[in-house]
């Protein structure tokens, strides 16, 4: 019969989860269900008491408190509830209770446990826990997009093509006549099957003819040597960073046994994707003039919106936004040197923050300093002083705002030499104090982007060896990171919080992201883990055995789970020619995103608990 | 004085169905009917429409849909749709409000066979629908029909309670069941389905006896 309960089975085929089950057992259960209704006000299951359904709310609103009190969830239209309780064997432990005028379909225990038994997709979402139903939402999510750059091998992009290749002796003159015969633009130079350098067209161009060199001179005297390499099975989106952030178009693929196999090029790799991310990373890199270098820079917020477009996974999208933006960074320095001649020192150009974490998306502001040499005299102070404002000047032109804090190569705070970043550090690590960690979380993310790196590294390691051996520290920056108000969910078109009736947007990078990047430095830095970016800490943490490996997943795809939501935020933004920003509008996240977006708030929540338990007792 | 001479017709009603030699009518009269002065809460209840083909008195049944509940739920296994066959050309206007045409008509079952069926669901039970008198109309009309006795009905009226509950409403349509079960907070259904029209009864009766005092009487909310 056609008309046999239709209403309710198109409402089950529509609500998750049972919009992953078949129209057969949709159909199945339809006839299981009991409705009731509750007014608002009525109690519908007490904590303590023994409940055999499981509940969906069909129309209203209830709100549901652990042991009666503390406020768990709210649910409306489409929500599940009662769940756990079936899981364990018909314990209730939140008390529900009807918000509005509210309408149920009460689905019986052992109909449920059917259900899970022959469904994966439902067992999915009923999983026991947080972990394992935002495991299946990052699942579900990657299975979605339409390319997986994660997935497709550098090697397999180019199979079949034997580079051409020659011996270092070789000469100029020979090897071109061989790339013209081939008609190839990249020659790689080999000995003993081992890949030396490589030579192009434009290594033709720029070093033997407008240098004027002999056209006898050996093909290694003008190559690039010891170019850097990829194994053939690292994924694409591995290449396009190594290409985006070093400003080269050819990447030598090698075999298992280190032997060349294919060079990659920008090309191969534009041919399958259509995409421009690279050809920024050139044109930064290439940039003749800060002009140049500023109009390149201002591409990269439409290069990001068209990643997000084509479905790149939130990983690749930070990945290659921040790699454009060290790109970025480096080649102000290089052109701000070019103008005022070599630096009388060694010196790094450091960034701080997100860049550092390799995070970064767009309409961030700069977050940077420099690392001079030691040996530095007032003179050569002077000169790292124009050198700091021109970087600064130059980057602000280029869509990185100057600081508000003041975090930036433009300050004198922020141009110190190896011993006073030291002393600096050594301050904040062995005298905390609330007000001067909250300022000071953001420089324990620091990477070099430009110059010696050695410098860096002697301001680095003292740092993570000290903060180690420095509990008080350590539970400071745990205490810190209690800070964040991490919502409970999204209800109608509010922010739960757990102690007020929510607020009308959510800051997806204050109350979400921040906390895991935190959770993460805090105890990456108590165990003396020298990785910076949130995703590599995890690992590092579970690698060591400091965090549960469960826990450390849970935490990074709650992480990528948000951080897909900012993204596709921020990209909307860019289309639309609005500054990008973080505070995303309830309304605007469908259903399922409002279901995934609770269960990483728990996660979150669990995490920055277990944080506090563990770290954060150390003071007094 | 209403009541006591609805309580007393109905009665009189039943008598007359104990003597009928019909099976499906002895049982509707032997059946433990609830009492009036029982709390509605614990009463048993049936929410029943008809699809007629038009709206005249004569009008046939294209559809009966109904469900069995009480105060405690509505268990969707008791739900019952039947296609009734009809004979009688169809009247364009209403066919096409019931989306029920011709030929389904004529696939459906016999009227008598579904009447045995609601008929026996109905037995013990109060029938809840919106704008009862319909229902109850026609099930005496077709009861008179085929076993020369009319069955009583006791019956409960959404539509009339409604009016109780939200008086005044000047609104026009305000008291129609979408209309209705709007302000109860409840999801819009698609009508003109006989069961989807009797779910959605039994949903907003159970909604309005939610906001009716605990211990209300049967008998008081009853259209005797």
């Amino acid at each position: 019969m056609a008309s046999e309960l239709s209403e309710i089975e198109s409402f089950l085929r529509a609500t998750a989860p049972f919009d992953r089950l078949d129209e057969e057992q949709v159909r199945s259960i339809v006839r299981k269900i009991t409705v009731r209704y509750f007014r608002t006000g009525d109690e519908i299951l007490r904590s303590g008491e023994h409940n055999d359904f499981l509940f969906v709310v069909r129309s209203g609103a209830v709100e549901l408190r652990l042991a009666g009190d503390e406020l768990t969830a709210r649910l409306e239209r489409g929500g599940c509830f009662a769940f756990p309780s079936l899981l364990r064997g018909g314990e209730v432990r939140n008390t529900t209770t009807a918000l509005e005028d509210t309408l149920c379909y009460l689905l019986p225990a052992d109909d449920f446990h059917g259900l899970r038994k022959n469904s994966q997709g439902f067992r999915d979402y009923f999983a026991d826990s947080e972990q394992e139903r935002i495991r299946s939402a990052v699942r579900d999510l990657k299975r979605n997009r339409s390319q997986s750059l994660e997935q497709i091998t550098i090697g397999s992009l180019v199979p079949h093509r034997e580079p051409v290749s020659c011996s270092p002796n070789l000469s100029v003159a020979d090897a071109a006549s061989l790339m013209s015969d081939r008609d190839v633009s990249t020659l790689a130079v080999c000995s003993d099957g081992r890949l030396k350098g490589i030579f192009t067209d434009k290594d033709l161009r720029n070093r033997v003819v407008a240098m004027r060199r002999s056209l006898d001179a050996p093909i290694s005297d003008v190559m690039t040597p010891s170019p850097l390499t990829l194994p053939e099975g690292a994924s694409l989106s591995e290449a396009m960073a190594m290409m985006a952030a070093g400003g080269f178009r050819h990447i030598p693929a090698l075999g298992p046994a280190g032997e060349l196999r294919a060079i990659l090029s920008a090309t191969d790799i534009l041919a399958h994707l259509g995409d421009s991310a690279i050809d920024t990373g050139m044109l930064v890199s290439n940039a003749a003039t800060p002009d140049a270098l500023i109009a390149a820079s201002r591409q990269i917020p439409d290069g990001f919106a068209r990643m997000e477009a084509g479905g790149f996974h939130a990983e690749h999208t930070m990945r290659f936004t921040s790699a454009l933006g060290e790109a970025v960074h480096r080649r102000a320095a290089q052109l701000a040197e070019a103008e005022l001649g070599p630096p009388p020192v060694p010196y790094a150009l450091l960034v701080f923050g997100s860049l550092a974490r390799g995070e970064q998306l767009v309409g961030s502001d700069q977050d940077n300093g420099i690392v001079i040499d030691d040996a530095v005299d007032g003179a050569g102070r002077d000169y790292f002083a124009d050198l700091g404002g021109r970087i600064s000047d130059i980057l602000n032109e280029a869509g990185y705002v100057y600081c508000n804090g003041g975090i930036m190569a433009k300050n004198a705070d922020q141009r110190l030499t190896v011993g006073e970043w030291r002393d600096r550090y050594s301050r904040w690590i062995s005298d905390p104090d609330e007000d001067s960690i909250l300022r000071a979380t953001i420089f324990f993310d620091m990477r070099a982007v430009h110059g010696s790196a050695e410098l860096a590294a002697k301001v680095r390691g003292p740092v993570l060896e000290q903060a180690e051996a420095s509990p008080l520290f350590v539970s400071y920056l745990a205490r810190d990171a209690q800070r964040s108000r991490v919502p409970l969910g999204i209800f109608r078109n509010l922010v739960l919080e757990k102690s007020s009736d929510g607020e009308k947007v959510f800051d997806a990078k204050a109350q979400a992201i921040l906390p895991v990047i935190d959770i993460a430095r805090s105890l990456a830095l108590s165990e003396g883990i020298a990785a910076v970016g949130t995703l590599e800490r995890l690992d590092a943490l579970a690698e060591a055995g400091k965090m549960a490996r469960g826990d450390a997943e849970s935490l990074k795809d709650a992480f990528l789970l948000v951080n897909e939501l900012r993204i596709a935020h921020q990209a909307a933004q860019v289309r639309a020619g609005i500054a990008p920003d973080n505070r995303i509008a309830p309304a605007t996240l469908s259903p399922l995103e409002r279901d995934y977006l609770k269960d990483a708030f728990s996660v979150v929540r669990a995490g920055l608990e277990s944080l506090k338990r563990n770290l954060a007792g150390g003071i007094a | 004085m209403r009541e006591r001479v609805g309580r007393w017709r109905f009665a009189r009603g039943l008598k007359a169905c104990a003597a009928a030699d019909d099976e499906v009518l002895t049982r509707y009269a032997g059946a433990t009917w609830p009492s009036p002065d029982l709390p509605a809460r614990e009463a048993p209840l049936l929410a029943l429409d008809f699809e007629l083909d038009g709206l005249a008195r004569n009008a046939h049944v294209l559809q009966a849909g109904w469900i069995g509940f009480d105060s405690g739920g509505i268990a969707l296994a008791g739900a019952r749709s039947i296609d009734v066959r009809s004979l009688r050309q169809l009247d364009d206007s209403a066919v096409a409000v019931h989306g029920i045409g011709e030929e389904r008509a004529r696939q459906g079952v016999a009227l008598q066979e579904a009447a045995r069926s609601f008929l026996g669901d109905l037995t013990g039970r109060i029938l809840v629908a919106h704008g009862a008198s319909i229902e109850r109309d026609v099930i005496r009309r077709i009861s008179r029909a085929m076993f020369g006795i009319e069955a009583p009905v006791r019956s409960i009226c959404t539509l009339q309670l409604e009016r109780r509950i939200s008086p005044n409403l000047v609104v026009s349509d305000a008291y129609r069941l979408s209309a209705a079960r709007k302000r109860h907070n409840l999801p819009a259904y698609a009508q003109h389905d006989a069961l989807s029209d009797a779910l959605a009864a039994a949903e907003l009766f159970l909604a309005q006896l939610s906001k009716l005092p605990p211990d209300v009487r049967l008998g008081s909310l009853e259209s005797w």
